[in-house]
Parts: structure tokens; C-alpha cells; sequence
């Protein structure tokens, strides 16, 4: 279940950003006319200039040095109705790099459409790709799982199945051995590109509910080497109790996959049943796993192992049969 | 206790696919399954000893079975290789 789009709302990304980007206010207020609803940025240069086509408007737009020696070179008439045209339509806000300053007519007339204008010490480039990042993580899409996400050897692996299937116990053995708990039970999750990241939710971090026992924290009971925040999730275990008619993966020659988020994610299913040892099972799928991330697949090469030795032994067979002496 | 002989009609020989589709399908039955081939006896259920026969094409392979659903066993199993397990 994907929430709706997010909309982040110029005083939030102001005071959440303030420090990070440097960023000073130059208007009187942060609430403007629109919410920021993306990480794209604009750079509104041609819109000054008088062409008014493919003006993104719901972007952050952006003024720098081109825009700043644009406007200077004006005449005051020119300047105010260079001014109206990037105000002609609701803008989020406006961010200027470098402390440039902008002319006072522009300040005014942002004052009077009530749009936050936006000033960092920064030079352009590196302000739009720290910008960027902040807000790709902001929008980035996310969801929620229920869960146990569990880093092994450094792989990332999300347990799953129905409760009370011992998803907690394996995860407490598992951190008993020296794996960190990233969350039991809730997982938030969060999209960057192809790759899933993981994560507790921000109060329940690192407790955990054992039945019989109560709540515990990981946290206080294991040490800070037991936990982790955050974690990419590589494999998704899926424990299913044993059922002799399943059609178990013998040879794994075939890959599973499960879909987060829209990312594609390899997924196991392992059964369960009184006394199997899960805890290394996981450490083994995280082995294996990452030998597969350096190429090596066990399955294929005992495989081809396989096929060589049948091929070899025919060509014996004809060498033996072809031998008249 | 009951044998069938068998023969592997699949061209590239018992591979490590089929020797799962196999497993799969002898770990459905509680009866005991074995392959012989010339003589050497293998647990049919084990999916490293039936590929470690390294049966080829045209190989042909004794199979006993034993226990209660030994029959059904048998038959499905005598089915299967006919077909090559429906791989063709």
C-alpha cells in the first residue's frame, strides 16, 4: 500500500533544512501559495526573458547568476514586468545561491503574491544536488510492512509470514550471534532508485514484543553492536510451515522474486517445523546470497558439472566402441 | 515391495532440474523409493544422489519402491519417465 503523494510544505522544509543549506528567509513569511510536491528544480531564465512557454511553475525555481546579470541589465520598466512574468502563476518558492542579491522590485512583488524567497550562501550546482537529495529522500516512495528486517553478513534479510510463526525468535537468535536487528514486526520502507531501504519506525525502534516474555528492548538488552537503523533489503525470507504436498525448492536453479515498491526483490519461502534451525539456514541464504551478488550459483555449476560428466562419458563410450585393436 | 524398469527418454540425460522435478515428486510418497543402476542402489528422495547418477540419454535404471503407497509411486514415476517429465 503505497500513501498518497506528499506534499512538503515550505515551512517544514524550511526549518527541517535551515542549517544543512544555509538558508535564510528573505520575504515575511514562509506560507506561500503552494506546497513543494517534487525534487525537480527550474530554472526560471527564459520565463524573465519573456518566453513564457514550459514555465514549470510547481517547481522550486531556482535563481542564479544568469538570472541575477539578466535582470540587472534591464530597465526599471523592463525589470517590474520581468518580475510579474515569473509571478504571473503560483509558485512554491524561490531560491537564490551564492547571497545574490536580487533587485528590490523582485523582492516586492514576491512580497505581494506572498512566495517565500529563499537565499543560501552556496554555490548553484551543489546547492541543486544537496536540494536533490533532500528532497528525493523526502518524496521518496514508502510503505509499510509487517515484518522482522535483520542485517546478516551484511545482507539485509526480511523475514515474513503469518504471526506467531517464530519470525521474533529467530531474530533474537540471530542477534544472539552477533546480526543486527534493524526492526521486529513493523518495517518502514523506502524506495531510492531500485533499491529498497529498511528501517524501524521512528518509537518502536528496536523493541520487541516476545510472547510469554513482554516487551524488551534489543537496544538495552544486546548492546549497540546487536541493532542497526537502517538497512537495503536484498532477500525476503517468507516462512511457511511445512506442508509435505508444497512444492519446496530442491535445487534453486530458478529464481524467485517478490515485488516492494515496485523494485524487484529475491524472495525464499523455507519451511518451518519443531527443531529446524532457522538461524543458520539465514546465515547460509545470506552466504549464498552474496556469492551469487561475486557470480558463483552453486546450482548452475553442479549442473553444468553434470552435464560435462554425461558428455565426457559418451565420448569414452564411442572412443571404447570405435577401438578395434 | 515392487521394481519397475526405466528409461531416461530426456535427451540431455538426468540433469539437476529433473533430478528436482523427481525428488519432488518421490517425496510426496511415504513409501521407501530407491534406483539401481547396475547393481548401485540410490535414495530416490535425494535430489545429490539422483543427479550424481549422471544417468544420459537412454540410460536405463531400475526403480523399487516399498511401503504402503508403493504402487501409486511406481506408476507415477513410470509415467513420468515415459513422458520425459512432460519436458519433452
Amino acid at each position: 500500500m503505497v500513501r498518497k503523494k506528499r506534499e512538503y510544505t515550505v515551512e517544514d522544509f524550511f526549518k527541517d533544512n535551515k542549517e544543512e543549506l544555509g538558508l535564510e528567509l528573505l520575504t515575511s513569511s514562509l506560507k506561500g501559495p503552494l506546497n513543494i510536491t517534487g525534487s525537480d528544480v527550474h530554472r526560471p531564465a527564459f520565463a524573465l526573458s519573456g518566453f513564457m512557454e514550459n514555465y514549470l511553475n510547481s517547481r522550486i525555481q531556482i535563481i542564479a547568476e544568469t538570472e541575477t546579470l539578466f535582470m540587472r541589465s534591464l530597465e526599471p520598466g523592463q525589470m517590474k514586468e520581468a518580475a510579474e512574468r515569473i509571478f504571473s502563476k503560483p509558485l512554491c518558492c524561490i531560491m537564490i545561491t551564492k547571497n545574490l542579491d536580487l533587485p528590490d522590485v523582485f523582492i516586492d512583488e514576491a512580497e505581494r503574491k506572498s512566495v517565500p524567497v529563499l537565499r543560501t550562501p552556496k554555490e548553484t550546482t551543489p546547492f541543486i544536488h544537496e536540494l536533490t537529495e533532500i528532497l528525493d529522500y523526502y518524496f521518496a516512495p514508502r510503505t509499510k510492512l509487517h515484518g522482522s528486517l535483520v542485517d546478516v553478513y551484511g545482507v539485509g534479510l526480511l523475514f515474513t509470514g503469518r504471526s506467531g510463526i517464530g519470525k521474533s525468535e529467530i531474530v533474537l537468535d540471530l542477534v544472539e550471534r552477533g546480526h543486527r536487528l534493524v526492526a521486529d514486526d513493523v518495517v518502514e520502507i523506502l524506495r531510492r532508485g531500485d533499491v529498497v531501504i529498511g528501517r524501524g519506525q521512528e518509537f518502536l525502534k528496536h523493541f520487541m514484543e516476545l510472547r510469554g516474555i513482554g516487551i524488551i528492548n534489543v537496544m538495552d538488552t544486546y548492546g549497540i553492536r546487536a541493532i542497526r537503523i537502517q538497512k537495503r533489503i536484498e532477500v525476503v525470507v517468507e516462512l511457511k510451515d511445512w506442508d509435505p504436498g508444497r512444492d519446496w525448492d530442491r535445487h534453486g536453479l530458478d529464481e524467485r522474486y517478490t515485488e516492494i515498491l515496485g523494485s524487484r526483490i529475491r524472495q525464499l519461502i523455507i519451511p518451518i517445523f519443531p527443531g529446524k534451525n532457522i538461524t543458520v539456514i539465514s546465515e547460509t541464504i545470506a552466504l549464498d546470497h552474496m556469492l551469487k551478488v561475486y557470480g558463483i550459483n552453486a546450482a548452475k555449476s553442479l549442473d553444468d558439472k553434470i552435464s560435462d560428466w554425461m558428455k565426457s562419458k559418451k565420448r569414452t563410450r564411442r572412443y571404447l566402441r570405435n577401438d578395434t585393436e | 515391495m515392487k521394481e519397475i524398469q526405466v528409461k531416461v527418454s530426456n535427451r540431455n540425460g538426468m540433469h539437476l532440474r529433473l533430478a528436482g522435478e523427481l525428488v519432488k515428486n518421490t517425496s510426496r510418497f511415504s513409501s521407501d523409493i530407491r534406483i539401481i543402476r547396475n547393481g548401485e542402489e540410490i535414495n530416490a528422495k535425494s535430489i545429490l544422489s539422483v543427479a550424481g547418477l549422471g544417468a544420459g540419454y537412454g540410460q536405463e535404471l531400475k526403480i523399487r519402491a516399498e511401503g504402503e503407497d508403493e504402487e501409486e509411486a511406481l506408476k507415477l514415476l513410470k509415467k513420468l519417465f515415459d513422458t520425459g517429465f512432460s519436458e519433452g
